[in-house]
């Protein structure tokens, strides 16, 4: 296993918990977060996937100086696009979160309460 | 109970199905067809050093824009509704601790400092808009905890982020007149490789994203503070 | 045509966004802050627009938009092709007219709102137009965040618990596809979806847990049931405005986004897709059933018609040429009715769809409620009958028929809910204390969604194969349009003559070459129609919405005699359904009666339509000509039942007659005699062309018109024995006509030519005597004021000419000499020993003994016996309702006398299809094999039997003492039950004892027995729905493991 592989399982991993926190917990703000977890595992896995064995970080400075022959750039570092989308994907956690929280905030000032089974005004 | 143990099995399958994709993946040897693109030419079409940030604010730009967006988005809803708290100010709080208060007053312009530094290198170094914008509001954080009835303009993060975004949305459009498309960063001249002038309008957009991340992520902790009622 | 200039697609994301920063600026000025969002909405559908007619009109080709000045795959790009410019257009048009319409919601929440729905057009925009999938995914969030935004547009608590269901869900859901773009990035190697479909992910090992999770992804955004309860939760919560953006716009692109990605994957994701697809529609309008909410219940018909449109995606492959017209039809029709339905619901504001009554104080609102339901229901003119035609006929042609009944079976359930919601709209009370907010800038959308139904439907029509035959449908359709216009205007005076001017007209210029039986039809329908008009001068004031919806069932009537194919064909049938449906609909206690008829009759629809599917493919799907009936090579016994169940519905022949009775005997006084005896024709009319072109078909072994012959001996004596035991005079005749079909429908089974003459004869006759009666009870009714027997009596002094009619009527029905209908009876009685169906002829004269007792009762109990105090002042029944009659009469004193005037021509053209057993004429007296009769002898004979009894009674009754009612009622003692009092109450009950258990409505119970397990299904399911979030995000996990141990096998 290389460092891709061990991030990817954890990633793994880390989903498996965060689905089990949103399907069992009855506390909203767990439920919160256990998107959260989610998430971190969802960025694991892209990371993860991203990474080639011996590769560095795809910046043109340290290890590969600036000037480097595009063949060895290409030789020496890990992918940079999953890292650019990880990006993307933590900004659009992160507002989806904050939004989430915001709606916790409105509905535990009308009920004061937290549990998700006082939510279920609407159904069938 | 019963449910839990539903949950269980769903989970055991949900579990088999994701040993099977992880089973699947066997690592990277070499960068894959789009990547070595990037790497081959990276450093001379967009001119960047750093090359996650040639992909996310140019190559990808559509999606940075889209990502811009979606924080604009939360900070909206969020400010349609959560209705601010006239009283909020006059609440009773515990008075915070000395130490934090100390600190926070000597923390913070650094923090503002390191994160304004992190947007400006965003192009050469790891880092970028909505890291140094992150760490902008980071700073507010600290601020807010240590002084929690403090009064935050809030109106002036509203018009930092319409000009910002408006600028950015600017710069892609003048991409598709002045260089070859939406977002193009060659609009500007791309400079030598390497130096904080380099890289076209890059640098320039990733100063409007981490300015509009900062005033995003700022105004959202100002409207939970103001909603807050309890002590 | 005119050269637009094209504007680059990029603007329609650069300007729905910048001008969503800009606003930040206009946190004061609201109202600058909207009209800025409407000129970018503007834009922003004109850019579309400009594509859009650039492809349609200018041979355009589709256009790459390259972003950041590289190529793909290495930067996102867009394409703006004729799909994108279509779906790109719908999304911001109706952003642009939704955006007026919530001109209020928006101004109160202030400048934020506004841009997070400025931004959720824009992200729609971007969904529809990107090929990378991963900006694919980040468009999907900011459209899926600005929902959960604009969920909460109206805040209150219902919508917070909403919106947090539908983040939890959709959170979930872009989880897992993001996991399924970032494995199709790494065995595929890029993000663009171009270059994805030619990497073939499946052909890598792994690949298809990325394909899997995509598609599922996706699949779960369309809300599949029934994985679905946060969307339907958002649909309840949401308001209005903002769920007609999202069920139009959003269901819109998403499915455009599926189309787009299915590709890289292979057939099976296909058919999974279109199985999803079904369960969602089926399960989805079973929901639909039971819910009491305008709001969710339009959820769930959006999601069950998305799960429409996923199924001809998934059958993409099938449907081959025909599944752009198709797609188009369905989804531009579900976008206008669907955006207008809930526009409308955003007008009445009560979610109760009980209490739908007020929108009745804006009648132009309530006909384009109408409008969008028969839009959403396929019925013609909307854009969505021409693609489910042309959807039955390939889908029928690629042999795929199961696909076909459940499609046709999951319209008929959302047909329950639609028309039911319809029925308590036009007939429940205008409750005061509710408002009805009707500003103009709500209505205006309305309007324009309204108007375009019908102008796409129009556009639609000369699309389909087939369409130019259409052009029939103008003149006729263009008169009832312009009724429409004047309706609210004119006076019944001027209205009803035009109506019977237009109707003259058309019959003689257009059908006066009909020949054959069309011919006979044409005198019904036209003729019928206009005797029956004439009676309409009796009443008064504007009659609001009765003339075009008449005119529109004539149309369909003539439209039926003068169809060369089966479109045609089809269309009158559907036009004839809804116009008749909207008059019985009048009537007033009509609502569940007028419910019942309209899903008899779209059942018999969806029957005839799935028959002449099969027979357009069994006949070698090159043909829509009605001819292609007599060239089916396969299924010819299937095709056969089809048909004659379908046309059946509208003969009420039994077990299909439960509708009848109260349709007929509710409808308005003139009302009733059109549907009872001109309507009902239009079935047998169906069967006629059936049986003439199909001869004798078998099915399973059993000759099919053997089965009708029985079907018809059983309905003539069932309804007849029916008929006997009601009160109600109006519901005695309406069982009377279901007996008299029976009658029809046993002789046509002959299939001899006695039979026929019999069955043709007969339904001229029918149609004269059950519109006499008809109107001359409707008379009565109109001045009593009460439709029960036993209340009324004595009426032969008030009312002599009504009196008249009615004696006449009966004695045409019963098959007494000298009238008509003797000669009708003896030709049968011909027919039935040629044909040695002895068994059932005897049933059908017992059916014949039958009548005479109902016949019996209702000219004693009405006009007989003792007048009643109330009725002592009551007027004769209005002028023209007795011209209407006394035309009648004259009508059937004519064929009485004269009866070879009908019958010989009718026989002549019967031997080329029948051409042994025909009769004889010597003058005017028929001679069959069997024996002979003159019209005119009979007449004679019986006329002066007649006299010299009627003389002999008056001379032994010249000493009768004259008594008065109070000198026989009451006996001086209070009658706790009224009725009791009246002898014509309970009237036959001896015979009720006797067969009574004949008539137990064991039919009735069967029908409804059927549809409360239908209701206690729908409710049993719905308690899935059990509104905790957690739940629902439950089944959204269950769904994407259950549906990968069935494609990837775990």
């Amino acid at each position: 296993m290389d460092f891709g592989q061990i991030a990817v399982s954890v990633g793994f991993l880390l989903i498996l918990i965060g689905v089990w926190g949103i399907l069992t917990q009855k506390n909203i703000i767990k439920i919160v977060i256990g998107f959260s977890v989610f998430d971190t595992g969802l960025h694991m896995i892209m990371v993860g996937i991203g990474y080639v064995k011996g590769g560095t970080a795809p910046i043109l400075d340290g290890a590969i100086a600036p000037g480097t022959a595009p063949i060895n750039i290409v030789a020496g570092i890990v992918d940079p696009v999953p890292q650019a989308l990880v990006l993307t994907a933590i900004v659009i956690g992160l507002g989806v979160t904050a939004l989430m929280l915001a709606y916790v905030v409105r509905l535990y000032e009308d009920r004061k309460s937290l549990d998700i089974s006082s939510y279920e005004d609407l159904k069938w | 109970m019963v449910k839990k143990l539903f949950v269980i099995i769903v989970l055991i399958g949900l579990a088999v199905f994701f040993y099977g994709m992880l089973s699947s993946f066997s690592g990277n040897e070499t960068l894959n067809m789009s990547a070595a693109y990037y790497a081959e030419n990276g450093a001379e079409e967009v001119g960047a050093a750093n090359l996650v940030t040639a992909i996310v604010v140019t190559y990808r730009g559509l999606d940075t824009l889209g990502e811009v967006t979606i924080l604009f988005l939360t900070a909206a809803i969020a400010a349609f509704f959560l209705k601010s708290k006239d009283n909020f100010s006059k609440r009773k709080v515990k008075e915070s601790s000395e130490l934090l208060k100390t600190a926070s007053s000597m923390l913070v312009p650094l923090i503002f400092t390191l994160g304004i530094y992190v947007f400006v290198n965003g192009h050469l170094t790891p880092g970028g808009g909505f890291q140094g914008g992150a760490i902008l509001a980071s700073g507010l954080v600290l601020l807010l905890l240590s002084e929690p009835l403090q009064k935050v303009n809030s109106v002036l993060f509203a018009v930092v982020e319409s000009i910002s975004g408006l600028f950015y949305v600017g710069i892609g459009v003048a991409g598709i007149f002045l260089a070859g498309g939406f977002l193009d960063n060659s609009i500007l001249p791309l400079g030598e490789f390497g130096t904080l002038l380099s890289a076209g309008a890059l640098p320039v957009i990733y100063i409007l994203v981490g300015l509009k991340v900062g005033s995003e992520l700022s105004g959202l902790l100002t409207k939970f503070q103001e909603t807050q009622e309890e002590n | 045509m005119v050269n637009l200039i094209l504007i680059n697609p990029i603007y329609i994301i650069g300007i729905g966004l910048g001008t969503a920063f800009l606003l930040g600026f206009f946190k004061k000025g609201k109202s600058v802050a909207w009209a800025l969002m409407l000129a970018a909405l503007a834009v922003m559908t004109y850019i579309s627009f400009t594509w859009l007619w650039s492809f349609i009109f200018n041979g355009q080709l589709p256009e790459q938009v390259y972003t950041a000045g590289f190529k793909p795959p290495f930067s996102i790009n867009l394409l703006m092709g004729k799909s994108e410019a279509f779906f790109t257009f719908l999304i911001s048009f109706v952003g642009f007219l939704g955006g007026i319409y919530l001109f209020d919601k928006l101004k109160e929440q202030g400048t934020h709102a506004i841009s997070v729905y400025l931004i959720l057009i824009m992200g729609l925009n971007g969904i529809v137009m990107t090929r990378d999938i991963f900006n694919l995914f980040v468009f999907l969030e900011i459209a899926s965040i600005a929902t959960a935004g604009l969920i909460v547009l109206t805040p209150d608590i219902k919508a917070f618990s909403a919106g947090f269901k539908y983040m939890i869900a959709s959170g979930l859901i872009s989880g897992f596809l993001l996991i399924g773009i970032i494995f199709a990035y790494y065995f595929g190697g890029t993000l663009n979806i171009d270059f994805l479909i030619q990497a073939d992910l499946l052909a890598v090992k792994g690949g298809v847990f990325a394909v899997f999770l995509i598609i599922i992804a996706l699949l779960l955004e369309l809300k599949p049931f029934p994985a679905n309860g946060w969307g339907i939760d958002a649909y309840e919560a949401s308001p209005a405005g903002i769920n007609a953006v999202i069920s139009a716009a959003s269901a819109g692109a998403v499915y455009y986004v599926l189309s787009k990605v299915l590709p890289i994957a292979d057939a099976k994701w296909y058919t999974v897709t279109a199985v999803v697809g079904m369960i969602t529609f089926l399960g989805s309008n079973l929901m639909g059933i039971k819910q009491a909410d305008a709001k969710r219940m339009l959820g769930y018909s959006s999601v069950g018609q998305v799960g429409l449109l996923l199924v001809f995606l998934g059958l993409s492959k099938q449907l081959g040429i025909n599944f752009e017209f198709i797609v188009f039809g369905i989804i531009i029709s579900h976008y206008l009715a669907k955006a207008g339905l809930f526009w409308l619901a955003g007008i009445v504001k009560t979610g109760k769809l009980k209490e739908w009554g007020i929108l009745r104080r804006k009648p132009v609102l309530v006909f384009f409620m109408g409008t969008f339901i028969f839009a959403l229901l396929g019925l013609p003119p909307f854009p969505s009958f021409f693609a489910k035609w042309t959807l039955v006929m390939t889908l029928s042609a690629a042999g795929m028929n199961l696909w076909v009944g459940l499609i046709l079976l999951g319209s008929l359930v959302e047909a329950i809910y639609l028309f039911r919601w319809l029925g308590y709209t036009v007939k429940l009370d205008d409750n005061k204390e509710l408002s009805l907010s009707t500003p103009l800038y709500k209505t205006i959308p309305v309007w324009v969604f309204g108007l375009l139904t019908y102008y796409i439907g129009y556009l639609s029509s000369t699309m389909v194969p087939g369409g130019s035959s259409l052009s029939m449908f103008y003149i006729p359709l263009a008169f009832v349009g312009v009724l429409f216009i004047v309706d609210k205007f004119l006076p019944v005076l001027i209205k009803n003559t035009v109506s019977i001017a237009a109707m003259a007209y058309y019959g003689w210029y257009y059908m006066a070459d009909l020949t054959e039986f069309r011919m006979l039809f044409a005198i019904i329908f036209i003729g019928g129609g206009i005797i029956t008009l004439i009676a309409g001068y009796a009443k008064n004031g504007k009659r609001i919405g009765f003339y075009p919806f008449a005119m529109m069932m004539y149309a369909g009537l003539a439209g039926l005699l003068l169809s060369e194919n089966i479109l045609q064909f089809f269309i009158s049938w559907e036009l004839m359904t809804l116009g008749s449906y909207i008059l019985i609909l009048r009537g007033k206690k009509s609502m569940p009666h007028a419910l019942s008829y309209m899903l008899f009759s779209l059942g018999g629809a969806f029957l005839i339509l799935a028959g002449l599917g099969l027979a357009y493919a069994s006949s070698g799907a090159n043909s829509i000509s009605l001819d292609i009936l007599k060239n089916v090579n396969q299924y010819s016994g299937l095709i056969y039942a089809f048909l004659a169940v379908g046309f059946m519905t509208k003969t009420a022949a039994i077990g299909l007659h439960i509708w009848l009775p109260g349709a007929h005997a509710e409808a308005e006084s003139d009302v009733s005699p059109m549907v009872s005896a001109i309507l009902l024709k239009a079935g047998m009319f169906g069967l006629v062309v059936l049986m003439l072109s199909m001869g004798s078909q078998s099915l399973g072994g059993v000759s099919l018109p053997y089965l009708l012959g029985w079907l018809g001996a059983i309905t003539a004596i069932l309804g007849n024995i029916m008929a006997v035991f009601q009160e109600d005079a109006k519901r005695l005749l309406a069982y009377s006509s279901v007996g008299q079909l029976g009658y029809v429908v046993f002789a046509m089974a002959f299939m001899s030519h006695l039979g026929w003459l019999t069955a043709l004869a007969f339904a001229l006759n029918h149609f004269v005597f059950k519109a006499l009666l008809f109107l001359a009870i409707g008379g009565v009714v109109m001045r009593t004021k009460t439709k029960t027997m036993y209340e009324m009596g004595g009426l032969i002094k008030r009312m002599p000419f009504s009196f008249i009619s009615v004696l006449i009527g009966i004695i045409a029905l019963s098959g007494l000499p000298p009238l008509t209908g003797f000669a009708g009876k003896w030709l049968s009685y011909n027919a039935v020993i040629e044909k040695g169906w002895y068994f059932q002829g005897f049933l059908v004269s017992i059916a014949g003994l039958v009548a005479f007792l109902y016949c019996f009762r209702i000219i004693h109990v009405i006009f007989l016996g003792q007048p009643k105090d109330k009725f002592k002042n009551i007027k004769e029944a209005p002028l023209p309702m007795l011209i209407a009659q006394y035309i009648l009469i004259g009508a059937i004193m004519l064929f009485s006398i004269m009866p070879n005037m009908v019958l010989k021509p009718v026989g002549d053209f019967l031997i080329q299809y029948f051409p042994d057993g025909a009769l004889q004429w010597q003058g005017g007296t028929a001679i069959s094999r069997l024996g002979r009769w003159s019209g005119v002898a009979i007449m004679n004979i019986t006329m002066g039997i007649f006299g010299i009894i009627f003389v002999w009674l008056l001379f032994i009754s010249r000493k009768a003492v004259k008594v008065k009612p109070f000198n026989i009622f009451y006996s001086g003692e209070a009658p706790s039950r009224p009725e009791l009092t009246h002898f014509g109450y309970n009237f036959f009950a001896p015979y009720k004892k006797a067969v009574g258990f004949l008539v137990q409505p064991l039919v009735t119970r069967f029908w409804y027995g059927l549809a409360d397990i239908l209701h206690s299904i729908s409710d049993l399911v719905r308690r899935l729905y059990n509104g905790n979030g957690q739940t629902y995000a439950f089944y959204v996990i269950i769904f994407m493991v259950v549906f990968s141990f069935f494609t990837i096998g775990g």
